[in-house]
């Protein structure tokens, strides 16, 4: 019941997000036709042409009738920039950006909740005070700012641009280890930022637990303290952090602007910046629908996880 | 078996035991008495090495003969629960709520490598093997109780402390679980040191009793002699705060003639779903009467007060206040709201932490938009609650207070609003014995200088004796009996209250010699 429930709530999340998609680009000051052709010489005419290929001149509810439809059936229009259906052009800088912000948000996640939970069961000490005071510096700073940092620290030993080298023998194995190799500036900066966030958030949880009379409970029957720790303390203390962590999953797929821009990371995030600088409005309204619909779904996933880790919240 | 001498503990410069020599030899049985802050749970936590890192612990806990302050973490973790083992206040969360409670009880048995089934252990305590695979939120108050007591026995310890392990439990269920750990003791020959704010339940399951005060041991000696001739005047005001139903000298309420309705709660019933919580009531609450609605949890008595109080809707019957029909909403419910005002069991929860004393009061005021004379108002309603001179308390916060204190905040905030009628949900059962005699005492000065009728909701038959002009008696969702208190306290006519009498601890010998 409360499974359905959910599903039907995130239904209906999912279509305010195309609905909100189509009149959020529509709303914005500026004609598209005229950011489309900037710095070109234009007649009335061409004008009039570029319109009716995009439907922009047909009434608004007919407009919006075309783009839910083909919404339906996975088309998401095309890009003015790449003269090419966005669907596409999304799906194709979709693998880098699962690879840099897949990758670094698990690492992130497990090493935040790890830190946190070490900092909790110790606090005060001086594991606590560094690992609290790090974090909290890192979760302060730009994350562009950390990136450029980065580069310059490590000077010319990591590259810094880009997914791969345009020289590398095309075998598998040179191909892998160059994506391996520029992926590390990247995803350090991203796991320093994401796990800060999380090891702050366990931390908290952890410590709202560590009174709670069921670890005295565990105590007196004579467990070890890391056993008190692994078996008692963390699966409650870690309930709270599973809606965050999901909600950061659902993040991976828009990418991370600043840290792809930064590094030119050809992922979502820098389709994003680019959409931006357009403006490409099909474009943009494309990666809006397909970041927020990311985000719906996994919170519906973090609901059932919750559902399935604490046995008062009724699944079904 | 237990011994301790010259005990001391300080948390800070705060002497919280002093000097506390106590010994307990196998097989036997002693209750450690006392009111919060009295330090007694502190003593109790301090066998097993419990206590918090911040406390300091001086003199000496011999558990058969070796200092638990001396022994090394691995031969400590090898004494817990297999030597001594601790029954913890099992309603509340002490037990796990994301793991089964089967994998609780067999948590220690593993551990220590103690031979045994849950399934045996749960019949002991007269509870069905599959509840093994239930989660705590599954089980009722009464039931966890009795999981905590089987995961105490699951070492086979010789030695059990029990902390307060049938407070929040309702009279019946609470004298089920001492009967059964009665039974326990008896049959496995275990030494049992048992925790309570409340001397009668000691005084039914302990053959010993000791009694603390501000960190120090007062009086201790057999139960039937300390209970009989307390010796201290600590232990003789604990002996009687307790009211004695059918003691006159604890029948507070004087006897006066009949008074026209304020409220009349004509054939009610509430639906929760498919269950029906309230089926069928007929209630009356006259001006300025106290009438006291007693039963168990689950007899919807709670819900019965909700609806009164317009927070739920009745699926059919009326609610009459004053000669009108209680309105379902608007301006109207509000109007009624203020003339009918609540006060919850726990003080400390019902208050909100960041509101000092003089806005939780006028909170009231300013919801049902008298903002004229705010001051005036508040300090008056506050010094009614005989909290004197208000100016002293408005400034405070509620954590600067105690738990009595905090109580007449709460009934201070109804007070302001000038109501008619008082429902009290269990209004003193958090409060220690002393405090809970002023705050009943207030309720009735209340009820004699404004005729502030009370409905007082409670399991708590001694309450009923000491204040209620008339009882009504709840189960399963019908009123089984009402009538005037001495009545129905004392010629009760239904089974169910005979059953609730019979349930009520009393000071006097243990019942198993």
């Amino acid at each position: 019941m409360r499974l359905l429930g959910r599903a039907g709530g995130a239904a209906l999340s999912l279509l305010m997000v195309a609905v909100l998609g189509f009149f959020l680009f529509r709303v914005v000051p500026g004609d598209p036709v005229v950011s489309m052709t900037r710095g070109r010489p234009t007649t009335p005419e061409t004008q009039a042409a570029l319109r009716a290929q995009f439907g922009l001149d047909l009434p608004l509810h007919e407009q919006f009738f075309r783009y839910f439809t083909s919404l339906l059936r996975g088309d998401l229009g095309t890009s003015f920039t790449f003269r090419r259906p966005v669907a596409e052009v999304v799906l194709e800088r979709l693998g880098p950006t699962l690879l840099l912000v897949g990758t670094s948000t698990v690492i992130a996640v497990a090493l935040g909740l790890w830190l946190g939970v070490l900092a909790a069961w110790r606090r005060g000490s001086a594991f606590d005070r560094v690992t609290t005071g790090v974090s909290l510096t890192l979760w302060a700073v730009p994350t562009f700012w950390l990136g450029m940092l980065l580069m310059m620290v490590t000077g010319d030993f990591f590259p810094s641009r880009g997914m791969r080298d345009t020289d590398t023998a095309p075998d598998f194995l040179s191909q892998a280890l160059d994506v391996g190799h520029h992926l590390v500036l990247p995803s350090i900066t991203l796991v320093a930022v994401v796990c800060a966030e999380y090891a702050l958030v366990m931390r908290s949880s952890l410590l709202e637990e560590l009174h709670a009379p069921y670890l005295t409970t565990a105590r007196a029957k004579g467990l070890r303290d890391d056993l008190v720790r692994r078996r008692h303390a963390v699966p409650n203390a870690v309930l709270p952090a599973i809606t965050l962590v999901f909600l950061r999953f659902g993040l991976v797929v828009s990418g991370a602007i600043t840290t792809e821009t930064v590094f030119s990371w050809p992922g979502l995030g820098l389709l994003f910046y680019d959409a931006l600088t357009g403006p490409d409005y099909f474009l943009l309204q494309g990666l809006l629908v397909v970041t927020a619909g990311a985000v719906v779904v996994m919170n519906l996933l973090a609901d059932v996880l919750h559902g399935v880790l604490d046995p008062r919240v009724k699944v079904v | 078996m237990l011994e301790l001498r010259n005990l001391t503990v300080h948390y800070g410069q705060k002497r919280v035991v002093d000097d506390v020599d106590l010994a307990l030899a196998p097989g036997r049985t002693l209750g450690l008495a006392g009111e919060s802050g009295s330090g007694k749970s502190t003593v109790a936590m301090s066998v097993l090495r419990l206590l918090p890192r911040t406390a300091r612990v001086d003199g000496q806990v011999l558990l058969d003969g070796e200092d638990v302050r001396t022994m090394s973490w691995g031969r400590l973790r090898a004494v817990r629960w297999a030597s001594a083992s601790v029954v913890f206040q099992g309603a509340m969360h002490a037990l796990n709520p994301v793991r089964r409670v089967g994998e609780q009880i067999a948590e220690p048995m593993r551990l220590h490598g103690t031979p045994g089934s849950v399934a045996e252990l749960l019949e002991q305590v007269e509870l069905p093997r599959h509840k093994a695979r239930a989660y705590p939120h599954e089980l009722s108050g009464g039931q966890k109780q009795r999981v905590m007591i089987a995961m105490a026995l699951a070492c086979g310890p010789r030695l059990v402390i029990a902390d307060e392990p049938t407070t929040a439990l309702d009279v019946v269920v609470q004298a089920q679980v001492l009967a059964l750990m009665t039974r326990l003791v008896a049959e496995r020959d275990l030494a049992l040191l048992m925790i309570s704010h409340d001397l009668s339940v000691l005084a039914q399951t302990c053959e010993d009793l000791a009694v603390m005060q501000h960190g120090r041991l007062v009086e201790r000696g057999r139960t039937r002699e300390v209970v009989a001739n307390p010796r201290h005047p600590h232990t003789a005001a604990l002996t009687a705060a307790f009211p004695v139903i059918g003691d006159r000298r604890h029948r507070w309420a004087e006897p006066r003639p009949a008074p026209e309705p304020l409220l009349r709660v004509r054939d009610l019933v509430v639906d929760y779903g498919r269950t029906r919580a309230v089926d069928g009531v007929d209630l009356t609450v006259g001006h300025g009467e106290v009438v006291a609605l007693v039963g168990q949890s689950g007899s919807g008595k709670t819900t019965l007060a909700r609806t009164i109080m317009g927070l739920r809707r009745p699926s059919s019957g009326r609610v009459i206040f004053d000669g009108a029909e209680v309105p379902r909403g608007g301006r109207a419910l509000k109007a009624f709201r203020r003339q009918v005002q609540l006060v919850l069991q726990d003080p400390s929860s019902a208050l909100n932490p960041r509101h000092t004393v003089f806005e939780a009061v006028a909170e009231g005021l300013r919801v049902h938009g008298l903002r004229e004379d705010e001051e005036a108002l508040v300090t008056a309603a506050v010094e009614r609650a005989e909290l004197r001179p208000a100016s002293l308390y408005l400034r405070s916060l509620p954590h600067e207070l105690s738990g009595g204190q905090q109580q007449r905040v709460v009934i201070a905030g109804a007070l302001v609003l000038r109501p008619r009628l008082l429902v009290a949900d269990e209004p003193v059962a958090s409060l220690d014995a002393s405090v809970r005699g002023e705050v009943v005492a207030l309720l009735l000065r209340l009820r004699r200088e404004l005729g502030l009728a009370s409905l007082l909701i409670t399991h708590d038959l001694g309450l009923a004796w000491q204040i209620a002009d008339r009882v009504a008696v709840m189960h399963q969702g019908n009123i089984v009996e009402q009538g005037p208190a001495e009545e129905v306290l004392l010629t009760p006519a239904h089974d169910y209250t005979r059953a609730l009498l019979a349930a009520v601890p009393v000071l006097g010998p243990p019942a198993t010699g």
